[in-house]
């Protein structure tokens, strides 16, 4: 076993260059990712989740731009490749699964068809084992009689299945890595469990690494190994489950855990955080958070460098895990 | 005490149906299909006392925005009645609604004054020298800087918006506020100030609220009573605490128990099968016996009546048998070490 994560990104910037100026996206993203290995990426609207999801995937485009940093697939650079390159790793080694599956499925495509297509893309393969290998694919994400499911076009199916096919279509090439952009943000509960579940299996028996994005922080208590949290495209913290939810050391991720109203808190004022979340034209210096935190002082207007406490980085001068001087 | 202020009894709502002249005469004549009839909401009855919170939850389909819509008067009910015990004096109308995209309900023509004055100018509630002052405390009641008030709605965050929304309904003074999803679209710590302002609003005007989410988690903590709702039925009511823990109804089970929570780690989701059913074509019975693991040919044949089943109601023909019972179903979540 060597220990080259699945996905390394360093230091990773993106901007989009607009005519009114430069809007930064990303500011220092880094994150690791191992086999089999699910890092649940949490923020708000705005805050870069998506766009770090997009840089890795090579799918940003123009006025979009990856500034500076690396990304690293089993220690390969993939930040220089050109889109032909690119388009060669896309669906093959990393896949991604977004939230709408109505917009990612072609409405006028035949399920079947739209396999075939992912398929080809990176094989040579027959009609035969083009379709083995699609309801082999349907059958694994749990769709009942896939052989008619093939001839359905996206419009046919429920929300719940089309996710489903997404995901089949996302695993047909056995990836690496897999990016799954707020997947169950537009399903209902108990459709959410069905595919919460598909994946976390998935996952595991293959030892297909995961990165979850979503703004559901009870999501990835759920299903998740790791957690970072974004705030205005920076990652202000990264750890374990369980630290980070147990015991958060940035101001921001507790105040994201007080916001969700949870159980035997009925009726209870909910905790809240003051303001929102600034635009990324208008940062303030320093620790972005620094406005509507509570424990700000003179140094947060510093620029904040990610620390090291232990297993996990805080992106924070005054963590909640120290007490103040 | 009690004091009801709104009683809903046997409220049906159907849609499709009867068609244009043409459509029918072509319905008779064999050349076409009749249009099929979908009843959203069926047969739905309960009572909802002054200054309470009505959380309805359910999943797509199960008819609750079509219920919110008529309580809230936006839509007739095929059959049944809406009553509401309007109390005391100044309330012009007594029921006003919230809705979930704060995009699409203001109108982006329209500055915030002309959005939150134009229903109490129409009703006249406040006099021409009055209103500015009227529309100014509605918007800092609401967290809006009055400063703002001669923007237009697409110049605020979302948030912003649903309180924009929200000084809108309060503006003609309802006892009644009916919220569809209307912390849905939110960002977490936007949807944190939000729901307490909604609790805040209560206490201030004693109002009533119907807090429509597929939100566990948010209805949990804000209402009173749980209305749980499958393709137009009502599967349980009762007291919120009673809901949570201890559901009377698989279905509802099913529900608390396969939201997300933060403090469940690492948890193995064994979800209820299968997809919800069109409520164009509901299974017989029990609407919820293809999904339900407790199911037996009673539950196929027979629609189970909503009954008094301990604090609650429950329409499960095996209630008891299912809160009574230790063991835990096969479904939705197990724990694992």
């Amino acid at each position: 076993m060597t220990d080259v994560p699945v996905l390394q990104v360093d230091d990773l910037n993106t901007s989009f260059l607009l005519t009114a100026g430069e809007v930064k996206a990303l500011r220092d993203v880094s994150l690791t990712v191992h086999r089999g290995e699910i890092l649940g990426l949490v923020g708000e609207s705005g805050s870069g989740k998506s766009i770090t999801g997009f840089s890795i995937n090579g799918l940003l485009s123009p006025p979009g731009q990856v500034m500076s940093g690396s990304i690293r697939l089993h220690g390969d650079e993939i930040t220089g490749l050109g889109s032909e390159q690119m388009r060669r790793l896309r669906g093959n080694r990393i896949a991604m699964v977004f939230q709408d599956p109505m917009m990612t499925l072609n409405p006028v495509l035949k399920i079947g068809h739209q396999m075939r297509d992912a398929l080809r893309a990176h094989m040579r393969i027959g009609d035969r084992e083009v379709r083995a290998r699609s309801l082999a694919a349907l059958h694994e994400v749990g769709i009942p009689s896939p052989e008619d499911r093939l001839l359905a076009y996206p419009h046919q199916l429920s929300g719940g299945m089309r996710q489903r096919v997404a995901v089949a279509i996302a695993l047909l090439h056995e990836p690496d890595l897999v990016i799954a952009d707020e997947p169950t943000t537009a399903l209902d509960v108990t459709i959410q469990g069905q595919i919460l579940s598909l994946v976390q299996r998935l996952c595991r028996d293959r030892g297909t690494a995961l990165i979850w994005i979503t703004h559901d922080l009870a999501v990835v208590a759920g299903i998740a190994d790791r957690i970072a949290v974004m705030y205005a495209g920076r990652i202000v913290e990264e750890g374990t489950v369980d630290d980070v939810l147990d015991r958060p050391a940035h101001p921001y991720t507790r105040g994201l855990i007080d916001s969700v109203p949870s159980r035997g808190q009925r009726g209870r004022r909910l905790q809240q955080i003051p303001g929102r979340m600034p635009a990324l034209t208008d940062l303030p210096e320093g620790c972005s958070f620094r406005p509507r935190c509570p424990r700000a002082a003179d140094a947060c207007a510093q620029p904040q460098p990610m620390r090291d406490l232990g297993a996990r980085r805080v992106r924070c001068c005054r963590p909640l895990t120290e007490a103040l001087a | 005490m009690t004091d009801p202020i709104l009683r809903v009894e046997g409220v049906t709502r159907r849609f499709g149906g009867r068609g244009d002249l043409v459509a029918r005469l072509l319905a008779r004549l064999g050349l076409a299909r009749p249009k099929p009839v979908v009843t959203a909401v069926d047969d739905v009855s309960f009572t909802l006392d002054r200054g309470k919170v009505l959380g309805v939850v359910g999943e797509s389909g199960c008819g609750k925005s079509t219920l919110g819509r008529m309580i809230a008067g936006l839509l007739p009910p095929s059959e049944g009645g809406i009553h509401v015990a309007t109390g005391d004096t100044g309330h012009a109308l007594p029921m006003q609604m919230i809705f979930q995209d704060p995009f699409s309900s203001l109108n982006p023509r329209k500055r915030v004054t002309d959005l939150v004055g134009e229903a109490p100018r129409v009703h006249r509630i406040v006099d021409r020298a009055g209103m500015d002052a009227y529309i100014d405390g509605l918007m800092e009641r609401c967290g809006i800087d009055p400063g703002v008030r001669d923007r237009f709605a697409h110049q605020f965050s979302g948030g912003q918006r649903q309180r924009i929304g929200i000084a809108r309904a309060l503006a003609v003074k309802p006892e009644i506020l009916v919220a569809d999803e209307a912390v849905s679209a939110l960002d977490v710590s936007i949807q944190a100030q939000i729901i307490n302002l909604f609790m805040d609003l209560r206490d201030e005007f004693g109002l009533t609220y119907v807090f429509i989410s597929h939100d566990l988690g948010v209805v949990e903590h804000i209402a009173d009573t749980i209305l749980v709702m499958y393709l137009g039925r009502v599967v349980e009511i009762g007291p919120a605490e009673e809901v949570f823990a201890r559901p009377r109804h698989p279905y509802t089970r099913a529900l608390i128990e396969g939201v997300p929570r933060l403090d469940r780690r690492r948890v193995v989701y064994a979800p209820v099968e299968g997809d919800i059913p069109s409520p164009i074509d509901p299974p017989s019975g029990c609407h919820f016996h293809p999904r339900c693991p407790f199911a037996q040919d009673r539950c196929r044949a027979e629609r189970p009546a909503l009954r008094q089943v301990g604090p609650v109601e429950a329409a499960c023909h095996f209630a008891e048998d299912i809160a009574n019972s230790k063991e835990t179903p096969p479904w939705p979540a197990t724990q694992t070490a």
